[in-house]
C-alpha cells in the first residue's frame, strides 16, 4: 500500500472533479464545472463555506487504508431543484413531501459522488469502504476538523449555483 | 406474467428512481430498506430479480447476498448489484459470491432497464395512454431506407392517416431515433449496405424499449433469399417493393393491434352504417368480416335496429363482396334488424347480372337510405331465400 502522503493534491482534485461531473451529468442532466474562481488562501476557502444562505450539506466518509470524509454543500434552492429532477417531482409535490425527501436525495447524490471518488482511490491502491450518508442543514454554520486532517476545498459551478466539495483526509500517524 | 423486482436500498431516493424507471413496464416493484427486510421480502414474495445496494445499515448488501446464496429456497433468485461501491477488488469479491450483473452508481435509468431486460422479459404496459388504439390515433412510424424516393412514397401513401412517418437512411440514425422515442412500428429496408438491416433488427430486439416494437422488412419482390432470412430472424411482416400502400396500412394497423372497425362501421342518426371502400381486396373483406357480428350485436345491444349498407364507393362487385353482404344480411335477419342498400350505377347494373343479387334494391344516397330504413322499407324482398 502506498503511503497516504503520496496522494497528491492534483490526484485528489482530478478524482473529485471527475466524480462531481459524472454524478451531476448522469443523475441531474447538468454540467458541473470546476469553478474558475479559486480561493487565494485556506482561510478564504473556509470562509466561502460559511454562507448565510440556507444550505443542505451531505456527508459520506471512507474508511480503510485511507480514511476521510467529504462534505458536499448545496444551497437550498439547488438542493430542491436537484431533488425534483432526480425524483421527477414538481416544486408543489416537493413541498408536500417535505424536507426528508430533499435530505435523502442530497444524501444519495453525496453517496454517489463520494463513491466515485473512493472507487478511484481503491483502484489507485488505497482500499476503503463507504460510510452511511448523513445530512447537515442550516444557514449559518461552519465545519472545523479536529486532529490531523488534510483539508481540500473545491468549488463547482452548476446551473447558476455553487456546489462546494470539502474533503478531509486523515493524515498518517 | 407480471414480474416482481425487489429493490433493497437504504436510500428512498434510489428506490423511487427504480420505481420510476419501471413505471412503463409490467412489473411490480417491492422495496426494502436494508438486508434484513430484503431477506424477509425475498422469502415471502420470491421476486424474479433483486437489485441490491452494498452500504446499508442493520445488514449490508454483502451479508444479505451471502445469506441469500446459502439458502436453498432463495439462491436461484438473480441478484444485480446497484451500488456506489465500484472499486475493482470489492467488485470482484462480491461477484464471487454470485451476482448476475453489477451496476455502479451513478446510473442512467435506460442502463438499468437494459441490464434488467437481460434477466427478465420486460414488457411495456399495453394500456399506456400514449399508445394508439384506433386508426384515428397518432402513431410514430420509423422508415429506415437509404432511398429517399421510397420514404417519400410511403409518406405520400399514408398521408391520409394520422401517423407520423419519419425517414432515416442509416442504422446509426435509426438507433438514435429509437433511443429518443421508441417508434410504434419500424420499417427497415433490407437493401441497406453490409446487411445492416439484420444488425439493426437484432439491436432493436435487444433494447428493452423496442423489444416488442413491430419491425417490417422492406424488400424487392424477387429477393426471395432475403425474404426468407427476414422471416427466419422474426421480422413482424414483409413489405415488398413496389409498395402497395393500402396493404402496408393494413399491416401496420394489424401490427399495432389497432381497432380498424371505424373504417367500415359507424353509428349515424340512429342507424348502424356499414361502409365498404372503393377497392375491396381480400384483406379488406377479411377485416370487415371480422367486425361484422360484434358490431351488429353491439348495435342491437345499444337499442339500434336499423342498418344502412353503403357500397356506393365500391368500384366493382366480386364474389368476396357478395359473400360479405349476404353474411351481413343474414345477421340482420337473425337479429331482427331492418336494412337498406346504397349503391352506384355500376354496382346496381352488376347486381342485375347475378341470380342471387338481382332482386336487391338500392338507394342513390345515404340520406335517402336512412330515411327509407326508418320508414321500414326493405332492400331484399327475397332475403328469406338467401343464405
Amino acid at each position: 500500500m502506498p503511503a497516504t502522503a503520496e496522494i497528491t493534491e492534483t490526484l485528489i482534485r482530478d478524482h473529485i472533479n471527475r466524480a462531481v461531473a459524472d454524478v451531476f451529468k448522469t443523475m441531474l442532466g447538468r454540467e458541473a464545472t470546476s469553478s474558475a474562481q479559486i480561493p487565494r488562501s485556506d482561510a478564504e476557502a473556509r470562509s466561502g463555506l460559511e454562507g448565510h444562505r440556507p444550505q443542505v450539506v451531505g456527508t459520506v466518509g471512507f474508511v480503510g487504508d485511507i480514511n476521510g470524509l467529504i462534505y458536499l454543500h448545496f444551497d437550498l434552492a439547488f438542493a430542491r431543484l436537484g431533488t425534483c429532477h432526480l425524483l421527477g417531482m414538481t416544486e408543489v409535490e416537493l413541498d408536500e413531501a417535505g424536507d426528508e425527501v430533499i435530505n435523502d436525495a442530497i444524501g444519495e447524490l453525496t453517496n454517489m459522488t463520494v463513491g466515485s471518488f473512493k472507487n478511484a482511490l481503491c483502484d489507485a491502491g488505497y482500499p476503503c469502504k463507504l460510510t452511511i450518508p448523513s445530512i447537515l442543514r442550516g444557514s449559518n454554520f461552519s465545519i472545523e476538523s479536529i486532529g490531523q486532517a488534510v483539508r481540500h476545498i473545491y468549488y463547482f459551478d452548476c446551473a447558476e449555483h455553487r456546489v462546494v466539495a470539502d474533503i478531509l483526509i486523515k493524515s498518517e500517524d | 406474467m407480471r414480474y416482481k423486482v425487489l429493490t433493497v436500498d437504504d436510500s428512498k431516493t434510489v428506490r423511487i428512481i427504480v420505481k420510476k424507471a419501471f413505471k412503463a413496464y409490467d412489473c411490480e416493484i417491492l422495496e426494502a430498506g436494508n438486508g434484513v427486510e430484503g431477506l424477509a421480502i425475498a422469502a415471502k414474495e420470491m421476486p424474479d430479480l433483486i437489485l441490491l445496494d452494498v452500504t446499508m445499515p442493520v445488514m449490508d448488501g454483502v451479508e444479505m447476498l451471502t445469506k441469500l446464496k446459502s439458502d436453498p429456497a432463495l439462491k436461484a433468485i438473480p441478484v444485480m448489484m446497484l451500488t456506489a461501491e465500484g472499486g475493482r477488488d470489492n467488485v470482484l469479491k462480491i461477484a464471487k459470491i454470485g451476482v448476475r450483473d453489477y451496476l455502479v452508481k451513478p446510473f442512467k435509468e435506460e442502463t438499468l432497464l437494459e441490464k434488467c431486460g437481460r434477466v427478465i422479459d420486460l414488457k411495456p404496459l399495453n394500456d399506456a395512454a400514449s399508445k394508439a388504439k384506433s386508426i384515428f390515433d397518432p402513431a410514430d412510424i420509423l422508415v429506415v431506407e437509404d432511398k429517399p424516393a421510397i420514404v417519400q412514397q410511403i409518406q405520400e401513401g399514408l398521408k391520409h392517416t394520422p401517423w407520423k412517418i419519419r425517414g432515416v437512411s442509416t442504422q446509426g440514425e435509426a438507433i438514435d431515433q429509437c433511443a429518443k422515442t421508441a417508434p410504434d412500428v419500424v420499417i427497415v429496408s433490407l437493401s441497406l449496405p453490409e446487411e445492416s438491416a439484420f444488425t439493426l433488427f437484432r439491436l432493436i430486439r435487444t433494447n428493452v424499449k423496442t423489444k416488442y416494437t413491430p419491425v417490417f422488412a422492406l424488400v424487392v419482390k424477387t429477393e426471395t433469399v432475403q425474404q426468407q432470412q427476414a422471416q427466419t430472424l422474426g421480422f413482424s411482416a414483409i413489405i415488398t417493393k413496389p409498395i402497395d400502400t393500402a396493404d402496408l396500412e393494413t399491416k401496420i394497423a394489424k401490427a399495432m393491434n389497432l381497432d380498424t372497425s371505424q373504417r367500415y362501421y359507424a353509428t349515424e342518426q340512429g342507424c348502424l352504417v356499414m361502409r365498404l371502400p372503393e377497392n375491396c381486396s381480400p384483406v379488406v373483406i377479411a377485416e370487415a368480416a371480422n367486425y361484422l357480428k360484434p358490431k351488429f350485436s353491439d348495435a342491437v345491444e345499444a337499442g339500434l335496429n336499423k342498418v344502412v349498407i353503403d357500397i356506393h364507393q365500391l368500384r366493382t362487385l366480386h364474389m368476396g363482396v357478395i359473400k360479405l353482404l349476404f353474411q351481413a344480411m343474414q345477421i340482420c335477419r337473425d337479429l331482427g334488424m331492418q336494412f337498406t342498400l346504397v349503391g352506384n350505377a355500376q354496382i346496381i347494373s352488376e347486381c342485375k347480372g347475378f341470380e342471387d343479387t338481382r332482386g336487391w334494391t338500392f338507394y342513390d344516397s345515404l340520406d335517402e337510405a336512412k330515411a327509407g330504413v326508418s320508414r321500414g322499407a326493405s332492400a331484399t324482398p327475397q332475403l328469406a331465400g338467401v343464405g
